[in-house]
């Protein structure tokens, strides 16, 4: 190749970075990233607003570990393993809904697995086990057998966030200051979820956040090329690394009426200029993403390495009226639902990239080269990325077996 | 009071059914500014669906004629998917208002995706599979022309759309 790479090296001096693409196909990666990332980290889950009353509950699952999240009956969320520890089948079914509600197989107020009746109050503590006496004596105390409590904590927007760790750092250390740019629009007062969708595509899970970690790809987006590559102050906007592996994109006034049909916005968060847009990208798999009126939060549930899910979130504000949530999904709606001008051209780059990069196909160089200044084409969004995947993992994105002579080219 | 005489509902009823398959034939094949045609000047079209993980109705797409018609111009600046779109669709109810000129219509819908380059056009390209299915709610207006789509709501019992897609469905 005509130009100058490093054989080895990972965005080191001049030479241009590149990754291995099989650190996006390799079946055995994927499983090692289970264990040493996704299973180490917190990961933001569902919005405090979709369990609003004390005994609402989400169900979800991280890194294959079906997982509940209820608030407790002292109004604080938790999380727990949503695994019968009996016989490890799952205690709570649907997507959510309210333990006030009785189930044919136990009482409400309660979580109860349907296969043997066993029942569980909102703190997780065991309560019911049917015919204890009879069939383990004092063999078994209820005490004993209480759901799995997980690491959790309510921040950052009021997201749920979730360990499956119980030695994991403190969320605000793992964080550090990578909010600090939408510290005001998230913190200031309660937000509330008006759009929920999911996407399952045939493609890597760091393909996803690598899109949402460069601005290179807005060539795709018609609409980002009219209302922002075209505007003033695109090419000033600016990226900032994080420890951790986060990293965030400084604003820019956006003009929306450069698109046709589109209009400039009137609503905004605290803080946040009407046509503003800042990103906030979290290592392993979660961008919070604010354009003016709407706030979207996408999370990744890593399914295979050739599979992942995508939750969109959207969100404005508790205190809007019912006229501006509308506003707030229409604007929303425009770019991001699944409808929307921009999501489908995402989600079909990733899905092109699923394929050029399949299991088992040969090796190739995927270039994460570009350096303008941490400036808004810059790929150091995916560099500093890469840099804390290769200290979890203990491998490097651009050599990942360095025990097999076949190289990427 | 001008109620409509027996014959003139039955009429109705067919050319409202009629206005709805016609509209599915457009849309099928992508002749999006014939099918505003059907509608009137004051038409509203959203998309919309129930979350039951969220608990809440949501709107996922919503526009009026001229927002439509913007949307349908832009098209071809925009990147997307080439696979084609087919509706099968029953007419459930007809429901016409005599006096005020005006009738519903509840149908109900599968949408399939015939795909051409969505993901890989050597393996998939020819193969169609169930994109959508939910309803649709229709409002008309009866003028002398005969129906007139004033509002269509497609209520989506999908809810996991993938790609998603950039057309009206």
């Amino acid at each position: 190749m005509n130009i100058e790479m490093g054989k080895a090296a990972y965005d080191i001096g001049e030479a241009i970075p590149y990754v291995d693409s099989r650190i996006y196909s390799d079946r055995n990666i994927f499983e090692e990233e289970l264990e040493k990332i996704w299973k180490k980290v917190w990961l933001a889950t569902v919005h405090e607003s979709e369990l609003p009353e004390p005994l609402d509950f989400r169900t979800l699952t991280l890194a294959r570990e079906p997982i509940i999240i209820v608030r407790g009956s002292d109004n604080k969320v938790r999380a727990f393993l949503n695994v019968c520890p009996h016989r490890g089948n799952l205690i709570l079914r649907q997507p959510s809904g309210s333990l006030t509600v009785a189930e044919p197989s136990g009482n409400a107020n309660h979580m109860t697995c349907m296969f043997h009746a066993w029942q569980f109050d909102c703190f997780g503590g065991c309560v019911d086990i049917p015919r204890a006496k009879a069939g383990y004596q004092d063999r078994l105390r209820k005490e004993d057998v209480s759901l799995k409590k997980l690491p959790c904590e309510v921040a950052h927007g009021g997201f749920v966030w979730v360990s499956l760790d119980s030695n994991v750092e403190p969320l605000s250390e793992y964080i550090g200051a990578a909010f600090d740019i939408m510290k005001q629009e998230l913190d200031t007062e309660p937000l509330t979820i008006f759009h929920y969708h999911k996407a399952i595509i045939p493609s890597n899970y760091k393909l996803w956040h690598d899109t949402n970690s460069e601005f290179y790809h807005d060539y795709m987006h018609y609409f980002n090329r009219a209302t922002s590559m075209q505007q003033k102050g695109y090419f000033e906007r600016q990226y900032t690394a994080f420890p951790n592996g986060h990293c965030t994109v400084g604003s820019m006034e956006v003009k929306y009426d450069a698109y046709q049909g589109a209009a400039d916005r009137v609503l905004s968060f605290p803080g946040m200029a009407r046509n503003g847009w800042k990103m906030v990208d979290l290592f392993p798999g979660a961008t919070y993403n604010i354009r003016g009126s709407s706030l979207r939060v996408d999370t990744m549930t890593p399914l295979g390495p050739d599979r992942v899910m995508i939750e969109f979130r959207g969100l404005g504000l508790k205190r809007d009226s019912m006229e501006e949530q509308e506003q707030r999904v229409r604007d929303h709606n425009t770019i991001w639902g699944p409808f929307g001008r921009n999501l489908h051209e995402d989600l079909l780059g990733i899905t092109g990239q699923g394929v050029g990069m399949q299991p088992g196909s040969t090796p190739r160089r995927i270039l994460h080269g570009r350096r303008e200044n941490n400036t808004i084409h810059d790929e150091i969004g995916m560099r500093h990325f890469y840099k804390e995947w290769s200290g979890r993992m203990g491998r490097s994105p651009s050599d990942p077996f360095p025990e097999v002579a076949v190289a990427a080219e | 009071m001008n109620i409509l005489a027996k014959s003139e509902l039955k009429s109705l009823d067919q050319a409202i059914r009629e206005t709805i398959y016609r509209a599915c034939l457009l849309l099928d094949d992508e002749k999006f500014m014939d099918w505003l045609a059907l509608c009137a000047p004051d038409f509203n079209y959203r998309i919309t669906t129930y979350s039951p993980e969220i608990r809440r109705n949501m709107t996922w797409y919503q526009q009026d004629v001229a927002g439509l018609r913007g949307m349908i111009e832009m098209l071809p600046k925009h990147n997307t998917d080439h696979g084609r779109l087919t509706r099968h669709v029953t007419v459930y109810t007809v429901e016409a208002d005599g006096s005020q000129r005006e009738a519903k219509a509840v149908s109900s819908f599968a949408c399939y995706r015939t795909m051409l380059d969505g993901i890989n056009s050597h393996i998939d390209s020819g193969e169609t599979q169930l994109f959508l299915i939910g309803k649709y709610y229709d409002r008309f207006r009866i003028d002398e022309d005969g129906p007139r789509f004033v509002e269509r709501n497609v209520f989506l019992d999908t809810r996991r759309l993938d790609k998603g897609s950039h057309y009206p469905i």
